[in-house]
């Protein structure tokens, strides 16, 4: 339709006026600086992390966090009760979940996202088929089958991501076949078919652009519901196997200390909580922002709110 | 209509068979169950005899039809850990999980309701705020850490609750507002905006100017014409629940249900009563869907079947 | 079957609930870690049933709370009529909770359905040497073995004996009837089992009147139904707890954890080198920076010290990384590989011991390798028949009370977890086996384990206690082979 450069030009104006509007919104704004510090945490873990996760100092066991009596700030969120540093285990466990949250979505994405587009290009008995696939798989007992698939297998990290990613495509396929029935009808793709186009290339200029703001509330959402899957299978003993870390495998080991030492249990579980909230926060203003019509009543009500007819507040939009 | 649960039992067919295709696939290609069974001092005759047993030493076509056929006549063998037939266990179990359930997602959807119309009623104000900001927070905790969490405060510390195990109408407090938090919130957060768009909606505007009061509006036309929208995510929540979140609660709550059964029989290598509880949970999944959709169908009639 | 037990619940809820509250005082609810998988007394090897079963079932012999065998069923100790026969007078007046006598075919009927093929039961790791057993009248039976078994007067104290008329049935499996003294209540699957004390008794009606089992396997679960003033008696609490728990009592438990050196193997085949990787560990500090002084530390082998062939006066290794690493030097093995092998959770501390034992040795001049292994990669380490490692740590557990397990197990060439090839060591192990004499049997032992602490075979730890938890009111004194006997309990 036009060429490369002004084009970058003009997604790049788009994307300072996205961040802009970001900007406005400090709830979504502090659940992406959390996102970002998880991922930081979860790359330059060796670096941030002032012990070895799996370092046992059979002597120091149980110490309490800096700033309780007993405790100092050689360890400051305290010891596990094989006098690991409970810092260094929240920082590495990061890696786990970023590794397997980013892991299964961007697997289950890249083949829900294809069954959709073949469903939605091809349609036909091709779209009968897969639909049907994605309906019958979407029904059955996901987490108990996920249960038994890995005591049978196994469980390891790998596992996990296979698992899940099995068990998590069809939300997509669903989403991307909706998005690429409704460009059809609006008529361009079907003109640009008629002008000669191939459908590679329709495909990529005309209908992928549409999904991707749907994909990415959808991919953080569904990040989200992974990421608590990844907890409970670890914390059930069936995830993340030590001397791996990760926050739900530490909970579970955490919890018969629970009496003598609650700050075991307590910070992986607030690093499960702060992440999947943090995405929350992103993924609801990302909604809102990625329709046409939500934005329409948000800007209505901000004006609104300008106006002193009401005290209403970006805050009010932000949900589904 | 008749001719439409034909068709949802077709599919639940298809569900069904779908389960145990991959069930069979993990277990007989990916997995060895005699290795998984067993106990590691077992004899190679016992091996042996054991693999005849279940006919591990046929052709896999037959071995995948002796499969469809026990499944189809809900014969799941003996479980290995409690030596009676795995179908006893699981409906013996049963009930104590739909318990659970039903008072999670009664409480939840109780709940809900009041505090999505409290929010409705002024968006964008201190209650509106205040409940999408805790359903948010309850969308983003683990369940397992809740759970700890209320045990230490409920039962350990005020005393008020008992820690575990079932029994009584006190032993269910916990372990179902646990189960209910995830669904609350999110009906909660479903009802708040369906809720508000709808109130925006020109017929409301209309009814307000003709002078019936805030109360008639809301509940008479705003609610009910949420409600399928509702009950649909709720019949969701059950569905999503009985697929497998119960394991996580019930494991923290040693409540008898067929989710710490699943677990128990996992770490016995009991693959039998596994498959057996997996097979039920999938064929209540399927009765509960088709129930549900033919009960909207019957309380709207606008709800078009496919 | 889930309607009927849905019945019996509600019928004992409605009878707790009635019950007048003077009777409160004297229940007491039991938190166990796993619940039976069945109540039939013969079949598994399994640690639920035991707990419960050990209180409505009795045996032909039974320990005293310090592990001394005593007659239980019979009415004196045994006497051994040949080498393969072994004879027992049944105690007079006892009765089944069905109401029937004891007698001896009530015996008879017991053993052959225990090592009945058919039944294959798991139990038959504690009774493989018995052959049979016949009744010579009323009150006397004959057990009969394989060969000569010294062990057997020990074995009876695994066998339970049951009702004659239930044996035949299959309610055996969910409403036991035995001779103890407790019998059988209810029992609401997945929930709880409630048994009541036998008035009949023939050792007294005991002291708690009712008890209720709950089944919990999360130790932080049951310490905190504990805390809460739910449970009366927790299993398995940790050695932090007894400070937080209201109440606890501990006892020398069955487990001694020890590591397995390879003799054969290029690391530790030399003496010097095996003796050194004993002398750098400081066993005092581990066990209490490890067990809070919740653990003895072993007496220079590996067999518990209440067991039969303990040898009291074998010397324990001293702590002295000095002489040590004058060893190591001598012995040219500084820098030297030694890899130890070992696993994590399965035991109390497993995973801790071995990585504060690799520090040890890591500082007279070592280099220890670790490898935790998954559970069943593990066991074949330990087992299977493959190389053996140079080190491996194992928590051996001796029900018995016997020391031909820890000598059969570990000592004997031919065991399954044993890393030597002392032709004559394995000669010993097979004589004591076979030999009724005790005093014989018990020099043998002595020799046995001499040899293997001269020659440096294993490095022993830890003899573990068994850490109970108790409410204020509940007075017990635990058990060395860890029984939860609820007759030797009292409330305050």
């Amino acid at each position: 339709m036009s060429d490369a450069a002004p084009g970058r030009a003009r997604r790049g104006a788009a994307i300072l006026a996205l961040a802009a509007e970001l900007a406005r919104d400090r709830l979504a704004l502090a659940g992406l600086l959390g996102l970002v510090l998880v991922v930081v945490a979860a790359i330059f873990a060796p670096l941030l992390a002032p012990y070895d996760p799996a370092a046992q100092t059979v002597l120091a066991r149980l110490r309490p966090p800096a700033w309780l009596a007993g405790g100092d700030w050689s360890h400051p969120l305290g010891t596990d009760h094989l006098g690991r540093d409970v810092l260094s285990r929240v920082i590495h466990g990061a890696r786990a979940t970023m590794l397997i949250g980013v892991g299964v979505v961007a697997l289950a994405g890249t083949f829900g996202v294809a069954v959709g587009l073949l469903a939605g290009y091809v349609g036909g008995r091709v779209d009968g088929v897969l639909m049907r696939v994605v309906d019958v798989q979407i029904s059955f007992p996901g987490i108990l089958l996920i249960l038994l698939i890995v005591s049978v297998l196994g469980p390891s990290t790998t596992t996990i991501v296979v698992v899940l990613a099995a068990t998590n495509w069809m939300v997509f396929a669903r989403v991307t076949r909706g998005a690429v029935l409704s460009a059809r009808r609006s008529g361009y793709v079907e003109a640009a078919q008629i002008a000669g186009c191939r459908d590679g290339r329709v495909i990529v200029r005309h209908i992928l652009p549409n999904l991707v703001s749907p994909l990415s509330t959808l991919a953080i959402l569904e990040f989200t519901n992974v990421v608590l899957a990844e907890a409970a299978i670890s914390f059930l003993g069936l995830g993340v196997q030590p001397p791996a870390t990760s926050w739900g495998l530490d909970v579970a080991s955490g919890r018969d200390y629970v009496f003598v030492a609650w700050w075991l249990v307590t910070f992986p579980g607030l690093a499960i909580m702060a992440t999947v909230l943090c995405a929350n926060l992103l993924a609801s203003w990302l909604r809102v922002t990625a329709d046409p019509q939500e934005r329409e009543k948000r800007f209505a009500r901000a004006l609104a709110a300008r106006r002193g007819r009401a005290r209403a507040s970006r805050e009010g939009e932000r949900t589904p | 209509m008749g001719g439409y649960v034909l068709r949802r039992l077709w599919h639940g067919f298809l569900v069904v068979f779908g389960v145990t295709a991959i069930v069979f696939v993990v277990t007989r290609l990916f997995g060895d169950p005699v290795a998984l069974m067993l106990p590691l001092s077992a004899s190679a005759e016992q091996r042996a005899a054991f693999a005849a047993e279940i006919g591990l030493d046929r052709p896999l076509v037959v071995q995948f039809a002796w499969f469809a056929r026990d499944v189809l006549t809900l014969d799941f063998g003996m479980s290995l850990w409690q030596r009676r037939p795995a179908m006893e266990v699981v409906f013996e179990r049963l009930p104590a999980t739909l318990l659970l359930i039903g008072a999670a997602l009664g409480t939840a959807m109780l709940l809900a309701i009041p505090l999505g119309i409290a929010a409705a009623l002024r968006p964008g104000g201190l209650v509106d705020r205040l409940v999408v900001t805790l359903g948010l927070v309850g969308l983003s905790m683990p369940q397992f850490w809740l759970g700890l969490l209320l045990i230490l405060v409920f039962a350990v510390n005020l005393r008020i609750l008992p820690t575990s195990g079932s029994g009584t109408p006190a032993h269910l407090v916990l372990p179902a507002l646990t189960l209910a938090l995830t669904p609350l919130a999110r009906l909660t957060i479903m009802l708040r905006s369906a809720l508000i768009e709808e109130l925006a909606k020109p017929y409301v505007k209309t009814a307000r100017a003709k002078g019936l009061s805030a109360g008639r509006v809301f509940g008479v036309h705003a609610l009910r014409n949420v409600l399928v929208g509702f009950l649909t995510l709720a019949g969701w929540e059950l569905i999503v629940i009985l697929a497998g979140y119960t394991v996580v609660v019930e494991t923290v709550f040693a409540w008898p249900g067929l989710g710490l059964t699943a677990l128990q029989a996992i770490q016995r290598g009991d693959l039998f009563l596994m498959q057996a509880i997996v097979f039920t949970i999938a064929i209540l999944i399927v009765v509960i869907n088709i129930a549900l959709d033919v009960a909207f169908k019957l309380v709207d009639p606008r709800i078009s079947l496919e | 079957m889930s309607i009927r037990s849905g019945i019996v619940g509600a019928t004992t809820l409605a009878l707790v609930g009635l019950a007048p509250f003077a009777a409160l005082s004297q229940e007491i609810t039991v938190a166990i870690g796993s619940e039976p998988s069945t109540l039939d007394p013969h079949l598994r090897d399994d640690g639920g049933e035991r707990q419960v079963n050990d209180n409505i079932y009795e045996t032909l012999m039974a320990r005293t709370p310090e592990g001394e065998l005593v007659p239980s069923l019979a009415a004196a100790p045994p006497t051994q009529i040949d080498d393969l026969t072994w004879e027992f007078d049944l105690r007079e007046g006892v009765r089944f909770h069905d109401g029937e006598p004891l007698t001896a075919q009530a015996v008879v009927e017991s053993v052959e359905r225990v090592i009945d093929p058919a039944n294959n039961s798991e139990q038959m790791a504690y009774f493989g040497t018995i052959a049979g057993a016949e009744a010579v009248d009323e009150d006397t039976v004959r057990i009969l073995t394989s060969g000569p078994d010294p062990v057997l007067p020990s074995r009876m104290y695994w066998l339970k004996i049951a009702s004659p008329a239930l044996m035949g049935s299959e309610a055996i499996g969910s409403e036991p009837v035995g001779t103890g003294p407790y019998r059988f209540v209810s029992w609401s699957r997945g929930n709880d089992i409630v048994l009541e004390a036998n008035p009949d008794y023939w050792d007294g009606e005991p002291d708690v009147k009712r008890v209720t089992y709950r089944f919990v396997g999360e130790a932080g679960t049951r310490l905190s139904g504990l805390m809460a003033g739910e449970f009366d008696v927790v299993t398995n609490l940790l050695p932090e707890f007894t400070g937080t728990a209201p109440k606890s009592a501990s006892v020398p438990g069955l487990e001694t954890s020890v590591l397995i050196l390879g003799t054969d193997n290029e690391a530790t085949a030399d003496p010097r080198v095996r003796e050194a990787l004993n002398l750098a560990i400081d066993r005092e500090a581990m066990a209490q920076s490890l067990f809070q002084g919740y653990a003895e530390v072993a007496r220079g082998h590996h067999v518990n010290p209440r067991a039969f062939g303990h040898v009291a006066d074998l010397e324990p290794y001293a702590y002295d990384p000095e002489r040590a690493r004058a060893l190591v030097e001598e012995a040219d093995a500084v820098g030297r590989t030694v890899v130890l092998v070992g696993e994590s959770g399965r035991w109390l501390k497993s995973r801790e011991q071995i990585e504060a034992v690799a520090a040890y040795w890591a500082e007279i001049g070592l280099s220890p390798e670790i490898r935790v292994q998954e559970f069943s990669q593990y066991l074949d380490s330990l087992m299977g028949d493959g190389p053996r490692p140079d080190a491996i740590f194992v928590a051996n557990s001796n029900e018995l009370l016997d020391a031909d397990r820890e000598a059969s197990f570990i000592y004997h060439m031919d065991g399954a977890a044993a890393s030597n090839s002392d032709a004559e060591m394995a000669a010993w192990i097979d004589e004591a086996r076979v030999t009724t004499d005790v005093a014989a049997r018990e020099a043998l032992y002595e020799r046995i384990f001499r040899k293997g602490r001269d020659l440096h075979y294993t490095v022993p730890l830890f003899n573990l206690q068994d850490i109970y938890g108790l409410s204020e009111r509940i007075d017990w004194q635990p058990r060395i082979d860890a029984k939860l006997m609820i007759d030797e309990m009292s409330v305050e």
